[in-house]
Formats: structure tokens, sequence, C-alpha cells
């Protein structure tokens, strides 16, 4: 068995085919004649550019916008004007084509790979790529044609090009594993829009697998199955089959409302990151954004982003969502999140320290461009504030005032905002939970933060091996503290989320829907799931479950008992 | 030889399709176009050079052209960072 990343979910059984990498060889001739050269070179790049067009014409149509641009992305470096002059000059100078397309792009390569940012480096990948590709086709080295595969191969290769991905026939290829690659290579990328299963990073693969071998690709936990016994076999048919039911059965889920067996009617919104996102949760149905972090806004720059960056990128998101609520927390750096710029100083005890909302606090002037960026961007659809790491009151109502203040300042300009400006809590301190009642009587909303409120409540940290088993949401303690800021909102007839990791789990959806969660806020990949989740359950059953599971002492207690009803309600 | 100097503004800084569009509206012009930026000088006609700069929005540069048509393409050059390329 070979060990590799699953990128993209499923089982792929099938004959393998084992793409050898091409020879790209090739002799230096010691006399060129520049103009064969230059004619051979031009003749490639012809060729180059309309496959590669032909090819991103179709990804678009087949598979979507985003992903047909990575092929156009290596249309356009093929056409950057100095870097075909830098090869020409090269060819002048008597190189033949191969050499002149070699030596400018490792240079390039070089130059690109050397980045400190992950954007950057990934050209050096594109750059290294399409040299591949134009080399093969000026050494005339047999070109892997993966169009051409019989029904039911296992496609096994070193690395797999973007252009080779995008040109797999989805009908004939069931599987995908190569040597190179990750999660977030381009082929990753493109395997998970075709829904191929596959598997990337999985060292010497084209040296265990022989062609004709059966192959086994599980994409969900990376494990490649060379020549499977009749158990296996067996085993991973069943997989496979058991996983097609399941995925289909989710897309019946799509479009519809988000409901509880017995018709309650709960928010099932999404959790995003960068503005960009917005569209991916329209994508997969989500009903509105429950935590936009605006921490990307302020990241890999080198100096904090003006009042109107941060207005056309909150405006973005709400124009996107078109008046489906949009919740963004404000800046919440420190703890493990740093930005150099802002000159935070090592602390002893981040989490405990100078970090979200106190660091806001004591620097407003960053903070008041924030609050005003987002003020003005509630003109532009349904917008509410949420305040990370609230211990007390007080920062509530400080930044409520300023949140006023704003509001009394763009009045006077004129300026549109949304009076109806919704200002609430992130609940995830022990402290905000205890005194959920103090503050659902001058918040506008709580949002439950499960990953923090976990570990804090269970005083740990879940990256130090030593004592992450005691980081669950279902020690009694967390589920009590949950249920405890729950009905303190009810009773104050305020809405509750929850934009957590916990909010898209199975097994704790059932004690949500009983504690009366409003919302649950999920990443876009698990809207459906959850959707279906809370489907499963009325609120009498979820009830009966809670009062049973409130009464146990243990988590492990808990645990078990959940993991078993859950599996047991068809 | 004609110069200016400016902020750039638009999030994403000379990504991948802002230095397309940069480097095809300078490829326009038969005068050198130069972006000085951090202490490097990047041409401004290359895609790839721009990205390899890694010139990040909140970055100060100095848009340098000299020879022909040097005033039209610094204009041009101008208004596209300053209306962040259209983004």
């Amino acid at each position: 068995m070979l060990k590799g990343i699953g990128v993209s979910g499923g089982y792929g059984m099938g004959h393998a085919v084992v793409v050898k990498r091409a020879d790209l060889s090739y002799v230096k001739k010691e006399e060129c004649h520049p103009d064969t050269e230059h004619r051979r070179f031009s003749e490639a790049l012809e060729c180059f550019y309309n496959r590669n067009t032909e090819l991103a014409k179709s990804v678009k149509d087949t598979l979507g916008e985003k992903e047909s641009e990575i092929i156009t992305g290596h249309v356009m470096i093929m056409k950057d004007p100095y870097m075909l002059s830098e090869i020409n000059k090269k060819i002048d100078e008597g190189k033949c084509a191969e050499e002149a397309l070699e030596e400018v792009c490792d240079s390039f390569i070089d130059m690109l790979s050397s980045a400190n940012d992950e954007f950057t480096v990934q050209r050096a990948v594109d750059v290294r790529d399409i040299k591949t590709e134009i080399l093969s086709l000026l050494t005339g080295a047999e070109q892997v044609d993966v169009s051409n595969l019989k029904e039911g191969t296992v496609l096994v290769a070193h690395e797999l090009t973007p252009s080779m991905t995008a040109g797999i026939d989805r009908k004939k290829v069931v599987g995908i594993i190569t040597e190179l690659g990750s999660g977030t290579s381009h082929a990753a990328i493109l395997a998970r829009a075709m829904e191929i299963p596959a598997v990337l990073g999985a060292p010497d693969a084209t040296k265990e697998i022989k062609s004709d071998d059966i192959v086994v690709a599980d994409g969900n936990s990376g494990d490649v199955i060379i020549n499977p016994d009749a158990d296996k076999k067996e085993l991973y048919t069943r997989k496979k089959i058991e996983y097609i039911e399941r995925r289909k059965a989710l897309l019946r889920f799509k479009g519809m409302p988000t409901r509880t067996k017995d018709g309650i009617k709960a928010d099932l919104f999404c959790n995003i990151g960068t503005a960009d996102d917005a569209e991916t949760v329209a994508k997969y149905d989500g009903e509105g954004i429950g935590l936009f972090r605006t921490e990307f806004l302020f990241m890999d720059r080198s100096g904090v982003p003006d009042e109107n960056e941060q207005f056309e990128a909150y405006k973005k998101v709400l124009l996107v969502m078109k008046e489906k609520p949009v919740i963004i927390r404000t800046l919440d750096i420190g703890g493990d999140k740093d930005i150099p710029y802002l000159g935070l100083t090592k602390e002893e005890n981040p989490f405990l320290g100078f970090r979200a909302v106190r660091y806001c606090l004591k620097h407003t002037e960053i903070f008041k461009t924030q609050l005003k960026a987002l003020v003005r961007a509630s003109g532009y659809g349904k917008l509410s504030i949420m305040i990370p790491l609230v211990t007390g009151v007080e920062e509530l109502r400080e930044v409520r005032k300023m949140v006023e203040d704003i509001m009394r300042e763009l009045e006077k300009q004129s300026v549109p905002y949304d009076k109806d400006l919704k200002v609430g809590v992130m609940i995830e301190t022990p402290s905000a939970a205890i005194i959920a009642d103090i503050l659902a009587g001058e918040a506008d909303f709580f949002s439950i933060g499960t990953n923090d409120l976990t570990g804090y409540t269970l005083a740990v940290d879940r990256g130090n091996a030593n004592v992450a088993y005691l980081y669950s949401v279902f020690a009694p303690s967390v589920l009590r503290t949950i249920k405890n800021i729950i009905s303190e909102a009810k009773r104050a007839g305020i809405p509750v989320g929850m934009c957590g990791e916990a909010a898209a789990d199975p097994m704790l959806i059932p004690l949500l829907i009983s504690f009366g969660l409003d919302e649950f806020s999920v990443s876009a990949s698990s809207v459906l799931s959850t959707r279906r989740e809370i489907s499963r359950w009325d609120k009498a059953r979820a009830d009966e479950i809670a009062n049973r599971i409130m009464e146990l002492k243990t988590e492990r207690d808990v645990v078990e008992a959940l993991g078993k009803i859950v599996n047991d309600t068809v | 030889m004609v110069s200016k100097k400016l902020t750039v503004r638009n999030p994403q800084g000379f990504h991948m399709r802002p230095a397309m569009n940069f480097a095809n509206a300078m490829g326009k012009y038969s005068c050198e176009v130069f972006i000085k930026s951090n202490g490097a000088e990047t041409n401004g006609k290359s895609i790839m050079n721009l990205i390899a700069a890694g010139i990040k929005c909140g970055t100060d540069i100095e848009i340098v052209c000299s020879g022909e048509q040097e005033k039209e393409a610094l204009d041009e050059a101008v208004s596209m960072v300053e209306s962040g390329f259209g983004e």
C-alpha cells in the first residue's frame, strides 16, 4: 500500500495506466540557424496557444470559469512580450529553440520560487509546466494522450500538468494517482471539479505500480492499494457504491429550505475568509454568511488597508449575497494570528493576551477605519457587525458607541448606511458565556465560536499533543455552556448562531435543535450535509435526546451515547 | 524621461491579471517602462517580471518611462494603477 494525500474524494478502482515521464532531452547543436530555430519555436508556440485556448474553452463549459483560468493563465504567461523577446534573443545568438526556451524559463522559475508568498511560488510551477509542454512539442517527445484511455482506467503519473488533467476523459478515468502535488495543486483543483477520486503526492507510485495492475485510489484517506485481494476488492466496491449513493442523496437537499423534520426553520449560513469566497457560498447553496473573517484583508501586505479598500471588499460580499444576511467579524488578530506591521509583541500567553477586540479598542485609529468602512458598506445589503473575544459588556458598549458616532458623522455628510445595522457578540470566552444574560440585554445577536470556547472552557491548547485529548465540544462543561448561551439569548429574544466547526457536527446537531439554535454557520462544502442532518430530527425527539445526554457525567459517555443514537436513527 | 511616484491600491497588487493588463498596455508603446519598488527595478512590459517583483497593495512605486511616447505611456500606466486595474 502507498500513502499519499487524498485531494479529491471518492474511490477509484481500475486498471492502472502508468504514464512514463516524457524524455525531453535534446542535443545542444553547436551551429543553429536562427531562421530555422525561430520557425520551430513559433510553430511550437502556435500549437501551444491553440491547444490551450481550445482546452480552456471546454474547461469553462464543463467545469467552470475559475478552473478554466488555470489554463488561460498558461497562455497569458507564454504571451509575455519580455519572456518571448528573451527567448528570441537567445535564438539570435545561435542557440537552438529548446535551449533558449529552457534557459529563459529556468531563470523565471528561480526568480519566482524564491518569492515568499504562495501565489508567486505557484507561478513557478506554472512556468515549469509550460516549459515541459513546449519542450515536448519541440522535441516531438511522445505526448501522453490522456484523452484516449480505456474505460475504468486509473491514471498513474509522476506529475500531472493542468492541461493534462483537464484533457482527461471523465467517462474513462476513474482515479488519479501522482507522485508530486498536494491539495492546492492545479491538478487537485481540476480533479475535484471533475469529480475524479485523486491521490497526489504518493511517493514512488510510478515505480511500485505497473500498467494493468489493479489499483484503488482512495481519494478520502489518500491510501493507494495495489492488486487488492478479493476481500479488499469487495470492500472498496461497497465503499464506492455507498459514497456515490451518499452524494446523490445529498444533492436532493440542494435548493431546499433548511428545517427540522417537524418544519421548524433554521438559518444555514457559511463561514468565509475572503471576499471571493462569497461566490462559493452562493454555489453551495448557503443562505447567508455567518462569519466573514476580515483578517485576510490585513495579511500579506506592508500596511493597514485604508477605509476605501476595506469598504470595497465588504461591499463586494454584500452585493454578491444580494440582501442575504452577512455577519462580518471585526479584526481578530493576536493569539496565533500575527500581522508583522501591527507591531504585536511576543507574549508569554498569546491566547490570554493582547488580541482581537482588546487590540482594536487600544488602536482606535485602525478600529475606527474598519468600523467606518463597515457602516458605509451596510447601505449595500444586510450587514451585521460581530465583535470577537468579548469578556464583558463594557467592550460591547464601547464598540457600539463608536459605531453610533460614525453613524452620526455619516449622517452629517449624507452618506447612506443601514440605520438598522446590528452589532452582536461572538461568544467564545467562558466569561461571556457565564454573563450571557447580561450581554443578551444589550447585544443584537449572539454567535457561538465553538473552537475557542471549547479551548478556553477546558483550558486546553489543542495544538499541544499531550493535552489535545481533552479538547472536545462534547465535554459536559462545554455542552452546558452552549446550552446556557442559547437559552439566555432566547430569553432576551435575540437570535443566536454558531460559527465553529461544531455547527456541522452530525452528533451535536440534535442537541442544538433542542437548545433552540437559530443559525448554523458552516464551511461551504458542509452546507448540504448540515441541511440533511437538521432535517433528520423533530423537536420532540431532539428534546428527548438532549434530556438524556445532559444527564451524562463524562465526555466519553456523551460521545458513546450520541454516536449510537445518531447512527441508529434513520 | 518622465516618471511619477504613487502607491499601489488594489487589494491584490500586481497579481496575474493586473500584471497582464499592465504589461499588455505598456507593450503598445515603444518607450521603455520601468517600475521602481523596494529598491528594485522591474521591466513594466513583462508579466512575469511584474509578478516576480511581488508588488503588493500598499507598496510605494515609481513608474519611469523613457523614449518615444513616454508621456502617453506614463499617463496610461498611472491611470491603470490608480484605478486599481479596473478590478
